[in-house]
């Protein structure tokens, strides 16, 4: 019955849906405040239809139903009551569902933010917004409807009454912790940039193309931002701990559909600050927001359509069809409200000088754009080189490792430059006052790491030599930034230097908050350099007694073990591992073995991994013998991560950094 | 002077717009790696000699053999549609999980012509049915892959 509820409320969310397009756009068009409440209704009775269609699937996975052939696909009677629920998003259907029923609480969230503020002011502004935020959601409840071929509804049983004996349950691989919140925080941060892109069409709708509509979607946006670093990493980390390959990022097409979106996310946070300062670029910033909104459905189309193969690839089915055709149309829709506003999109200003911030943020937007389209060209590239020379062909790895090393040095640089840099144009005085050390600090710093890399016998450090400049000059500058900033606090409040800084940081959150974003990065570009650049990895067969060596570490295999848990085997061996020749401790690489009834075990990896201070020592095996004795060979695989875990460190800082500048309230301006 | 200051800005522009285009094309043109069915690398063998490809079957079955003193594992990619099929070699790496007879296979490494023989340094597996569910007659609309 809870099924068949669900059904229905979806079925009824079409209506929902229609109403509110079409009440929002006759009550606007027409200036009748109550046809505008009524629409702004109908975005809240969608919510409360798809929580209801939500709310029936994990239903119907709690209680085991195996009528439901979703429940059957993803759930089994023996999964923990944990990934019941998270098996919501664990396959296509209902993960649109799952995505469908954020959209409709981002929507109720505009409405109830905006509430009040409407009242005030009769304010509009709003309401345009959710004219493309209900459009986007209409898309998705017609998919899960289950009425157009490709996609079947989540809620469906199976015909004729059918109803299995048991479900077949998720991929072992996917029951981690990380794995059960992966997804949803990738999904929130996606979806929460519809509500910028949504205020970007509004503005252009409604003819408010000033600042306005970026400061009160300033707070969405950060928020996906931030989220989509925690996702981002969390599948990284997942990877690591996970997949036995020792590494956390591989390029893999689902990996760049999260990451491209995260960039132009980047690029447009950035490029609002030049609209709100000096009213330039109007026209790119809604370019910006649009592009990136895409971009998180394009990411949807590359990884459902099964016209890339990638190591999380959902098969082939019809839907990337319709995603394609919603962005296309969509973006059409964009495009037109541009050409229709097009007068009032110009800019105030001109760039004056090449050497301003104005012009760093310029540069930085061209970066984060151009290595965006560089990833998307890579990961189209199978498709692309098919239709150009019939010949299917993919890139490595490689491809993408190497194409961001230069664009992304420059970012690390414009991280501690476009802070420091003066607006309108560079002077001699700007320069020394604030360029001149972090200069002349990160310079030596490379020259040192040069020798220090030069004397351990690497021949071609260049990379890292920049790397550790920049690192260091961004540093510099922005600890002089908050130092000059806490000193000048303290002398005017006659207080001690820390209660200067504390104050700094809490009268300016977004600008503090964002130079500890900035140190983050730092951060996290050392620990990508350490951990990409400078792994060890050595494989070896052993058997018991037997030892082998990694850089400064050796380690001994000296016994086997198997233990028996609820639907797993673990089976493994334990290593002696000393650094330098002294003891340090033990540990112990597995691998899991799960039954499933008829179809034998199932193993994954349990890799062993111990930090030494940022540094990793990672053992994974390969196939197992059954009670491993004395002459059995084991095969192993053992990973050197250096600075790994600043990786981790450097991402944790971003996100601080981020909480401190969405906390600074947002402040809606008058201009038009 | 406004002028001047245009055509700088511009001149700036592009020169980063084409450094951005020719480094995307440079190293395409340096990585790419072409793409076959075990039946179409046989038929271009002497063009892609010593070259790296990547090659998409099955594998052939009876043909894996693990060979743990040595690290090393062997076997054969079969064609999906014909009897084609080219040698394999994984050294060094574990082998990755969801290796079966029959299962779908995407191998990337360097193609010797002469013993038709690719020398991997990527292997990944799809595991097209393992958790389809025992009820198999019931049609699922996913697969997924594991990587090594």
């Amino acid at each position: 019955m809870t099924a068949e509820i669900g059904q229905a409320a979806i079925y009824l969310s079409v209506l929902s849906g229609l109403w509110a397009i079409g009440f929002l756009c006759v009550g606007l068009r027409t200036r009748n405040p109550n046809a505008v409440r009524s629409g702004r209704n109908a975005v809240i009775a969608t919510f409360i239809l798809i929580s209801i269609a939500t709310g029936a699937l994990i239903y119907g996975f709690v209680t085991d139903d195996f009528s439901m052939r979703y429940v059957v696909e993803v759930s089994s009677a023996a999964q923990p009551l944990l990934y019941k629920v998270t098996a919501l998003w664990g396959r296509m259907s209902g993960s649109l569902l799952f995505w469908l029923w954020l959209l409709t609480v981002a929507g109720a969230i505009v409405v109830w933010q905006n509430h009040r503020y409407n009242k005030q002011t009769g304010d509009t502004l709003a309401a345009y917004a959710l004219i493309p935020i209900a459009i986007v959601q209409l898309f998705f409840i017609i998919l899960v409807t289950g009425l157009i071929e490709g996609v079947y509804n989540p809620l469906a049983r199976f015909p004729n009454g059918q109803v299995a004996p048991d479900g077949a349950g998720m991929n072992p691989l996917l029951q981690t912790p990380s794995m059960a919140f992966h997804p949803p925080t990738l999904y929130v941060g996606w979806i929460s940039l519809t509500v910028p892109f949504a205020f970007a069409v509004g503005a252009l709708a409604s003819g408010r193309v000033g600042s306005d509509w970026i400061l009160r979607s300033r707070r969405w946006t950060l928020f996906s931002w931030i989220v989509l670093t925690v996702g981002i990493t969390l599948g990284g980390n997942w990877a690591y701990r996970e997949l036995g390959w020792g590494g956390y990022w591989a390029w893999d097409p689902v990996e760049n559909a999260s990451f491209m979106p995260w960039l132009l996310g980047t690029a447009y946070l950035h490029s609002v600050m030049i609209q709100e300062k000096r009213s330039m670029f109007k026209l790119w910033n809604i370019l910006l927001i649009t592009l990136a909104f895409q971009f998180t459905l394009l990411g949807t189309f590359i990884t459902r359509s099964g016209i890339i193969s990638s190591v999380h690839a959902f098969a082939q089915s019809d839907i990337g069809g319709y995603f394609l055709g919603f962005i296309l149309i969509s973006t059409a829709g964009v495009v037109g409200l541009i050409i229709y506003r097009w007068k009032r999109l110009k800019s105030a200003n001109r760039l004056e000088s090449l050497l301003s911030r104005e012009s760093a943020f310029v540069l930085n937007n061209w970066l984060f754009v151009g290595l965006t389209l560089i990833i998307l060209w890579g990961t189209l590239w199978p498709i692309i080189s098919e239709a150009i020379n019939g010949q299917k062909a993919s890139v490595p790895e490689a491809f993408f490792n190497q194409v961001v090393i230069i664009p992304g040095l420059l970012l690390l640089f414009l991280t501690g430059a476009g802070p420091i840099i003066s607006w309108k144009k560079i002077t001699t005085n700007n320069f020394r006052r604030m360029f001149m050390w972090p200069l002349v600090i990160g310079l030596v710093s490379g020259a040192l790491t040069w020798g220090f890399l030069a004397l351990k016998g690497n021949t071609s450090p260049i990379y890292s030599v920049l790397c550790v400049s920049a690192a260091v000059f961004v540093l510099v500058a922005i600890f002089a930034e908050f130092y000059r900033g806490a000193r000048l606090r303290a002398k005017r409040q006659e207080t001690s230097f820390l209660n200067g800084l504390g104050l700094l940081i809490q009268r300016n959150k977004r600008r503090y908050g964002g130079y500890i974003i900035h140190i983050g990065i730092v951060i996290l570009y050392i620990g990508i350099m350490g951990s990409k650049g400078y792994f060890l990895l050595e494989s070896d067969s052993l058997s018991l007694g037997e030892s082998m060596k990694v850089g400064a570490f050796e380690l001994t295999m000296k016994d086997s073990f198997e233990r028996e848990y609820a639907n797993y085997r673990r089976a493994g061996v334990i290593f002696d591992v000393a650094k330098n020749g002294k003891r340090i401790g033990t540990m112990e690489p597995a691998r899991h073995f799960y039954y499933k009834a008829g179809q034998g075990e199932q193993d994954t990896i349990e890799s062993a991994i111990r930090h030494f201070g940022v540094n990793d020592l990672y053992i994974a095996l390969g196939e197992l013998p059954r009670n491993i004795k004395g002459g059995d060979i084991v095969n192993v695989q053992v990973y050197h991560n250096p600075l790994i875990s600043v990786v981790w460190i450097g991402v944790a800082v971003m996100v601080i950094g981020g909480i401190i500048a969405i906390a600074e309230k947002s402040q809606h301006s008058k201009e038009t | 002077m406004q002028k001047q200051r245009r055509l700088k800005i511009i001149a700036a522009s592009l020169v980063l717009l084409s450094g951005m285009v020719f480094l995307g094309y440079a190293m395409l043109k340096k990585t790419s790696v072409r793409h076959f069915t075990p039946a179409l690398l046989v038929a271009d063998q002497g063009k892609v000699d010593d070259q790296l490809v990547q090659v998409d079957g099955l594998i052939s079955e009876g043909s894996s053999e693990w060979d743990a003193a040595n690290f090393k594992l062997t076997f054969a990619v079969r064609d999906r549609e014909s009897a084609a099929t080219v040698n394999v070699i994984y050294k060094d790496r574990l082998k990755p999980d969801n290796f079966v007879d029959g299962g779908s296979v995407f191998v990337e490494g360097r193609y010797d012509a002469s013993e038709n023989l690719i020398v991997a340094t990527k292997l990944m597996t799809k595991c097209a049915s393992k958790y389809e569910g025992a009820e198999s007659a019931i049609p699922t609309d996913e697969t997924s892959y594991i990587s090594q």
